[in-house]
């Protein structure tokens, strides 16, 4: 039987990282992102994929079953502000919700600060009348000459696309449901996110941001995934193709085409899930250094850390996320010189597209992977395996007037450059360390990106951390993710009701409505029945509390004796968050959630063999060492030429096709079994960090 | 000059570890307050503050904690070791006495100690703005409340749990006395929850790391707020600043309204400033008076919100600053048994502003304009009967849905959702679906009002107007509205926000004017409308740039004639016919004149 495949590609800013397990065991493929039509790096990485295995592209996606796709279209778009024009329709009466928020979070003492602007401007809102109550009942009939009034007004502005969110959709859909085909009657090209559709939560400020930032990615994500989909499906792929979601899961094409807010992060979430399977260790902080930004996000107690407040610009994204931080430090990222005279670093980046100045594509501006060259870091025939030239010249051309500006000879700015991204990255560690009182020395860091192994052996050094892990597949580590995460589909809908009351009809119509949701997604998605696993989860309150908390439960339907036990377990969850409980009051359930769950067997067991097969040293190069201040010849290493077992001391470079790891004074790298590079640092002491 | 600064050496990522891991803490503590609370003021409003404290009574850290509650902590937990011997683990104190250093009543505070290797430590500690408290009236605020025995009920400084366990005598005072008893003990016990995971995780902070190191932590920590408060007084300029705000009017209280006066003496050398609030008046008869835990509070306040806010508000940075009061004044040491139900808000604001309004006058760029105060209707006290799902229960709650606006300062506009000078911008905006939900109240509206921002070159922050009726039967709301007759003043040429107000809108539609400290009975016919304050305008308006006069425009807080009128700048229509613009050369002539 021939093999088959399964593939992840997540596209950064600047590369695509094609991961494919099948064939010849995992392999790992980087190209460079294609920016705006980041589709065609998506078609070019399935193509270098294919020939690795020998095969047309045709035969290559026929053989393949599963495509898993980060992708970073709708994070791009949000945080450059590259998004569609919202128009949002509210409340009579209620016009400021986005402006309000639920009063942004500030410093208490600090009054040298600006509001922060809201996602959609006041005259791009418009307040139609009609009005349910909590309830549920009809206070106002929906006034349909307000919903006209302000798809002409949206004409004239122009908006791209609209959001509508009205007070108490979750309980009474049919005003939202109402406006909506209003304006399908009168525009019916216009993209509308429904608040009640997407984010089935009380709280109005939340539900109407989500709503609105799910109308700015509609038309971006939409036209992408056609044209990907179509380039895809036009080679011969056959098998389910799913995107990575925000919340540690997947979705088919088609739901995330309506529900393109679950896109944003897509790719970095996968990094966590990738350490996850790398190692047991409970506490981890795993980092993933790209082109255009280094995110970060931490594995507690064995488990990914969702939050329900994440952050995006000056707002809230609505909606629970992986909580994965990003900033602008990539390998990309622009270095230049503030009026102050500081060296800053990003968070401009060259991105793909001219990329560093040593790419030789008209980049002229000095990036860190250019100072990279400059140090030694990086070989300049040997990068990415041979496949791209670097031109060191370039790279000495792009720096030089940084380093008259700064008064530093060449190699020295080149160093600062690179100290100073370091900083970037630990202020970055800390922030997700240290801010929530965590020591990031008890921590095991899983470093991710092609980049990163330049990098990470200076930084483990400033921050005191004694292991650190690159994984074989660091160069893609979120692809690596998408192939060894399971299938996730998760589905909500609110049904509110009390323990003195249960409702258990609506409850279990609720819950089987969910289960077929569940169903359908793993349909879609291509899973085995007998791969299917579901779980279940209410969300609830004491009454007059007013923040649920999720309780997991054993299956549907509910019947009469399983009240006492619901009720028993919110008690009991309640007591173990918040130390208390209050058995004798009445407890309040809002949401129920069924999470659909297609296991993938644990398919990348993939050993390295015990002896190697071909001599791993590659004679040396020089490389700037900082306590030095000066340049010294290192041994070089072949990473894929390294049996399990293989011990390397620094200074040394260890060279692969797809990253360079360099090891200082004092550490010592280990390959595992399965091939990744273990860096024990316990040969020197921390230096501490000021 | 004493030689601070040179703390016990500690290892500077091990500093920076400890103090995060306290904020920490205390934001797990709050975080429970928060949600696992039952009344709307706490879980929604976030009216709570946590904080950990020395068992010798220094304020180690506060996060994003209301500056009134938390910024003279130290008197809270004195009396606790003052009154009582055998302080044991398990024990647990619940104080709500402005005469036993607490802010106001409502302000009901439970002090846990916390100990390790059987050595008292820490004070952890969780203050929760109740949403009633057994007075006369179904309202924690009674400006007409001359003596404590018009306030309702008391817990003064009493022990209310023994090895961990309530005392139910203790609870059954509170439970007898104040309305909606189960939402009141579900809200103390989210205070216990709060306490003892603050006592969990301390000990689990000293396990980890020894007493040694933590306790050499804490005097670092201390000496570094001392150095940072330091080097911030040394940059300031040297001498002494007065000014004055003045209390709107109460009728039969304080009839001609109540000036309060600060006077800030800086001195860069000695890195002292002194906030003397002795030249204030007498206590007036009503419920007005600040508590000391108020005053003192509010010193450091006005001080505090013009250094560097990264500056760690302990008690290393507070020892810096020196409050000077008065017994038997306003704003100072009541006299018992004074009136203080009100103590937070009103008179406080204005010492608030006060006190911050003498750095503007140090000069350019220094100071802030007067911030808009507390609370018009918008933060009314409402109770009523809930009939909505067949069985009648009653209710009473604090709605926050219409906070002041904030003050201006240089190189930015006051902050919009800044509610008063006492609470730091940090309490949360009530969810109308929230509010909704748990309360048979309809939320009619709620916009930021044109034309009502103090003018400058960086402008106070407008007013939100909103109006709210109830959807089951009469109503009560009361509040207190500081703010209608004397607005928030602007500095350096900036001009005063506008006043607040509150309407009593009947089904006709003909809106007319309420008393400002009042309770309005509402009937299921009639919405009550408010508008808050809006803040004071920092430099001379005709200095705005002409691009934040037309966004002002188009986000709907300006109009085109005031645009003109007040600003000097001309806008227009672009093509779209709905955005404004820049007219350039009419607003240089405006400009010119």
């Amino acid at each position: 039987m021939a093999s088959r495949y399964s593939i992840c590609i997540d596209i950064g800013g600047t590369f695509t990282d094609c991961v494919v397990v099948g064939g010849r065991g995992l392999e790992i493929h980087k190209t460079a992102s294609t920016p705006p039509d980041f589709e065609h790096g998506f078609m070019d990485a399935l193509t270098l994929a294919a020939s690795a295995e020998g095969l047309k592209l045709d035969e290559f996606l026929r053989a393949t079953d599963t495509i898993v796709h980060g992708t970073t279209v709708s994070t791009n778009a949000l945080v450059e502000g590259r998004t569609a024009r919202v128009g949002l329709i509210c409340n009579a009466g209620h016009p400021d919700i986005l402006t309000l928020r639920e009063a942004p979070r500030k410093r208490a003492f600090d009054w040298k600060l600006d509001y922060p602007r809201p996602f959609v401007a006041r005259n791009r809102t418009c307040e139609v009348r009609g009005r349910f109550d909590a309830r549920g009942n009809e206070l106002e009939p929906l006034h349909e000459k307000d919903v006209r009034d302000a798809v002409t007004y949206f004409k004239a502005c122009p908006v791209d696309a609209v959001a509508v969110s009205l007070l108490w959709s979750v309980i009474a859909p049919d005003h939202e449901r109402r406006v909506r085909e209003i304006i399908k009657e009168l525009w019916p090209e216009a993209p509308v996110t429904l608040g009640h559709e997407l984010n089935p939560i009380p709280r109005e400020y939340r539900r109407t941001i989500s709503a609105a930032i799910d109308a700015s990615l509609s038309g971006i994500m939409r036209a992408y995934l056609e044209r990907l989909e179509g380039a895809v499906r036009e080679a011969g792929f056959t098998g389910s193709l799913l995107v990575a979601n925000c919340i540690g899961g997947m979705m088919t094409v088609g739901e995330i085409a309506r529900q393109p807010i679950y896109s944003v992060m897509s790719g970095p979430t996968l990094a966590p899930v990738a350490a996850q399977s790398l190692d047991a260790a409970p506490d981890m902080v795993v980092i993933d250094m790209g082109g255009t930004t280094f995110d970060v996000s931490a594995i507690r107690d064995g488990n990914l850390i969702v939050t329900t407040e994440a952050p995006i610009n000056d707002d809230l994204l609505g909606l629970p996320k992986i909580d994965v931080r990003s900033v602008g430090a990539g390998g990309g990222s622009i270095a230049w010189v503030d009026a102050g005279g500081l060296l800053r670093i990003g968070p401009e980046s060259a991105g793909a597209d001219p990329g560093p100045a040593c790419y030789g594509r008209g980049g002229r501006r000095p990036t860190v992977t250019d100072a990279n060259l400059v140090l030694g870091m990086l070989d300049a025939e040997n990068f990415l395996g041979g496949r791209v030239a670097l031109d060191p010249a370039a790279a000495k051309a792009a720096i030089q007037p940084l380093a008259e500006s700064l008064g530093l000879a060449l190699a020295e700015t080149a160093y600062a450059i690179h100290v100073t991204s370091n900083e970037n990255m630990i202020a970055a560690i800390e922030d997700i360390t240290v801010n929530e009182g965590l020591d990031p020395r008890d921590s095991f860091v899983v470093a991710g990106g092609g980049a990163i192994g330049c990098h990470i052996g200076e930084m483990a050094q400033t921050l005191g951390i004694s292991r650190f892990m690159l994984p074989r597949m660091a160069a893609g580590l979120s692809a690596h993710g998408g192939l060894v995460s399971d299938i996730r589909g998760e589905a909500s809908a609110t049904c509110p009701t009390s323990d003195r009351e249960f409702a258990l009809g609506p409850v279990n119509e609720t819950l089987s409505r969910l289960r077929a949701e569940g169903e359908d997604f793993l349909d879609r998605a291509g899973v085995a029945s007998e791969a299917r696993s579901f779980s279940h989860s209410f969300q609830a309150r004491y009454k007059y509390q007013s923040w649920e908390i999720d309780v997991p439960f054993d299956g549907a339907p509910i019947v009469e004796t399983d009240i006492l036990s619901l009720s028993a377990a919110f008690h009991r969850m309640h007591e173990r968050i918040y130390t208390i409980k209050n058995e004798a009051d009445e407890v309040e359930f809002t949401t129920w959630t069924v999470r659909a769950v297609g296991l993938r067997n644990a398919m990348l067991a993939d050993r390295v063999p015990a002896v190697s097969t071909s001599p791993a040293e590659r004679g040396s190069r020089a490389v700037f060492i900082g306590a030095e201040r000066a340049y010294r010849n290192v041994p070089v290493y072949d990473i894929e030429a390294l049996a399990a077992g293989a011990v390397i001391d620094g200074p040394a470079a260890l060279d692969s096709r797809t990253t360079t790891v360099f090891l200082h004074s004092g550490q010592r790298a280990i390959i595992d079994e399965a091939g990744n590079c273990r860096v024990d640092f316990s040969l020197v002491q921390a230096t501490g960090h000021a | 000059m004493s030689a601070a600064g040179q703390g016990p050496d500690i290892d500077p990522i091990l500093m920076a570890v400890l103090s995060r891991r306290l904020e920490a803490i205390i934001r797990e503590m709050s975080n429970t307050v928060m949600r696992a609370s039952r009344s709307a003021v706490i879980t929604n409003a976030r009216d709570m503050s946590c904080g950990i404290l020395t068992y010798d009574h220094r304020l180690i850290c506060v996060e994003e904690a209301m500056p009134i509650h938390v910024s003279a902590l130290d008197l809270t937990t004195r009396p606790i070791t003052e009154l009582f011997d055998a302080i044991k683990e398990g024990d647990a104190f619940f104080n709500n006495s402005p005469y036993l250093g607490v802010t106001h009543h409502a302000d009901m505070t439970l002090c846990v100690p916390v100990f390790a290797e059987g050595k008292p430590l820490f004070w952890v500690l969780a203050r929760s703005h109740h949403a009633d408290v057994g007075a006369p009236e179904p309202t924690t605020y009674l400006p007409f409340a001359g003596t404590l025995y018009q306030e309702g009920v008391h817990f003064p400084c009493v022990r209310i749990q023994e090895d961990f366990h309530d005392k139910e005598d203790i609870v059954r005072i509170g439970r007898h006395k104040i309305r909606s008893p189960d939402v009141w003990y579900g809200d103390y016990r989210a205070q216990v929850g709060a306490c003892r995971i603050g006592e969990r995780r301390l000990k689990e902070l000293v396990e980890r790391y020894g007493i040694g190191t933590v306790r050499k932590f804490v005097e670092a920590w201390m000496d570094y707020g001392e150095r940072r408060v330091m080097a911030a007084i040394q940059e300031l300029p040297a001498g002494t600043w007065r000014h004055t705000s003045t209390h709107d009017p109460i009728p039969g209280v304080a009839d001609t309204g109540i000036p309060i006066t600060a006077e800030v003496t800086v001195d860069p050398k000695a890195a002292r400033i002194t906030v003397d609030l002795q030249d204030n008046p007498d206590c007036v008869p009503g419920g007005v008076n600040l508590s000391e835990a108020c005053a003192k509070g509010s010193g450091l306040i006005g001080v505090f919100y013009n250094l560097d806010a990264t500056i760690p508000h302990n008690a290393g940075s507070a020892g810096r600053i020196d409050v000077r009061l008065r017994d038997g004044c306003v704003v100072g040491r009541p006299t018992f048994p004074a009136g203080t139900s009100v103590a937070t808000t009103n008179v406080n604001d204005r010492l608030i502003n006060a006190v911050q309004c003498c750095f503007a006058k140090m000069g350019v760029p220094h100071g802030l304009a007067e911030g808009g105060g507390d609370f018009s209707s918008g933060m009314g006290v409402v109770s009523g009967i809930d009939a909505r799902d067949g069985n009648p229960v009653p209710y009473v709650n604090q709605f926050c849905v219409g906070l002041s606006g904030g003050p201006g300062t240089h190189g930015h506009d006051g902050w919009l959702t800044y509610e008063a000078p006492n609470g730091g911008g940090v309490l949360v905006l009530d969810s109308i679906e929230v509010d909704e939900a748990q309360y048979p109240i309809l939320m009619e509206s709620r916009r930021i009002a044109q034309d009502t921002m103090g003018a400058g070159q960086w402008n106070g922050a407008p007013a939100t107007a909103g109006s709210y009726r109830s959807l089951s039967g009469d109503c009560s709301v009361f509040y207190c509205s500081d703010g209608d007759t004397n607005p928030a003043a602007g500095v350096f040429g900036g001009h005063a926000g506008t006043p607040s107000g509150n309407w009593r809108r009947p089904s006709n539609g003909e809106e007319e004017p309420l008393p400002s400290f009042h309770e309005a009975r509402l009937s299921a016919d009639d919405a009550i409308v408010y508008r808050s304050v809006a803040g004071g305008g920092y430099g001379d308006p005709h200095e705005r740039d002409p691009e934040s006069v037309a966004e002002d425009a188009n986000r709907g807080w300006l109009s085109v004639t005031r645009a003109h009128e007040v600003y000097k700048v001309a806008l227009e229509k672009t093509t779209n016919g709905i955005d404004y613009l820049v007219n350039e050369a009419d607003t240089t002539k405006l400009r010119e004149r």
